[in-house]
């Protein structure tokens, strides 16, 4: 009861946020490989037509912030304006030898490191200027870590609206419940960014918040 | 853990009485902070490798590192040797300055220009762009 008032409260907030909002500054979020990419990349694959970078097994694939303006999306005979924002994944720590293993040399991994640390510091700068959040979190891995907490916590402060994505329901590890769990007053929606599996209820809810 | 008196700066170590019965100079406020288990590590660093480091951080902060004064007494991001990076989330979010230390007794700290863009400009923009 007291959660279904917290929920009907955020989201009578968030509504009068968006109300008078064409042009929506919607950023992914998350720790590194929860899928970001993998998502921005089917959004505007299906809306704009092109993908938006390069998703990919090794972490920190994405070390600089991706801007997409004026994504049109449409939901119901409704059609919103995005300005979609794919950040660097967070992290608390960033080892060079974690890209070994997947066949890099030292000095590219080095440098990879050096820029995924900086990609860190981009993306929590840009936390400012968003106006919906969405964080993507691998729903194959224990969502009770210092990155998801910290990051929930202060988009909170800072009074931004979340929306969580357990990501990667497809796989058969994958535990959308745990998630649910450990963020009980934020909107939570299983989804399979690769192969697109309940994109229709990410939609929907998106739409739910930014109405 | 350690824990510094927030009034005179001494430092008291983990588990002391003192914690609870106040700092000598009277007052009762710590700052805690994290022991610096890597230390050893980082004095063990050669030469070559400060110097890695220290271009690591140029390219992570950009030119404008060179002028910036030191010393402050929290770690944001801390690197144990080329490559290796230990990031403290919460000071990042707090839009604090950040420091890198690069070494025992050496940091580098880059002042407002990581977070220019502090909570309230960011809200004086979003008020002026509604």
């Amino acid at each position: 009861m007291v959660l279904k008032i917290i929920k009907d409260f955020v989201k009578h907030v968030i509504g009068r946020i968006f109300s008078k909002r064409s042009n929506v500054k919607l950023g992914f979020y998350g720790p590194p490989n929860g899928g970001k990419t993998t998502l921005a990349n089917k959004i505007c694959k299906d809306w704009l037509g092109e993908e938006m970078g390069q998703a990919s097994k090794i972490p920190h694939e994405t070390r600089e912030i991706s801007i997409k303006e004026k994504v049109n999306i449409t939901y119901k005979d409704k059609t919103l304006t995005f300005k979609i924002a794919d950040t660097p994944g967070i992290a608390t720590k960033i080892d060079y030898e974690d890209f070994l293993h997947f066949g890099m040399n030292k000095t590219e991994a080095k440098k990879r490191a050096r820029e995924a640390t900086k990609g860190v510091i981009e993306s929590i700068k840009w936390l400012d200027d968003m106006e919906l959040v969405v964080i993507v979190l691998d729903s194959t891995q224990n969502p009770y870590n210092q990155v998801n907490i910290t990051l929930i916590g202060n988009l909170v402060a800072r009074k931004i609206p979340v929306l969580i994505v357990a990501n990667k329901m497809d796989l058969r590890k994958s535990d959308i419940k745990s998630i649910e769990a450990a963020f009980p007053e934020y909107p939570v929606i299983g989804i399979s960014a690769k192969n697109g599996n309940n994109i229709e209820e990410f939609y929907e809810q998106l739409f739910e918040m930014v109405k | 853990m350690p824990h510094r008196c927030v009034k005179c700066g001494l430092v008291y170590e983990d588990s002391s009485s003192t914690l609870l019965k106040g700092c000598s100079c009277g007052s009762r406020f710590f700052f805690f902070f994290k022991k610096q288990e890597t230390e050893e590590e980082i004095k063990n660093l050669t030469k070559e490798e400060v110097i890695e480091i220290e271009e690591d951080f140029k390219e992570i902060l950009g030119p404008q590192m060179d002028d910036k004064p030191v010393i402050l007494d929290f770690e944001s991001i801390r690197v144990k040797e080329p490559g290796k990076f230990e990031i403290d989330l919460v000071n990042l979010f707090k839009n604090e300055p950040l420091v890198y230390k690069l070494e025992d007794g050496k940091y580098i700290i880059d002042l407002a220009s990581t977070f220019q863009r502090s909570n309230k400009e960011s809200k004086a923009k979003k008020k002026g762009k509604r």
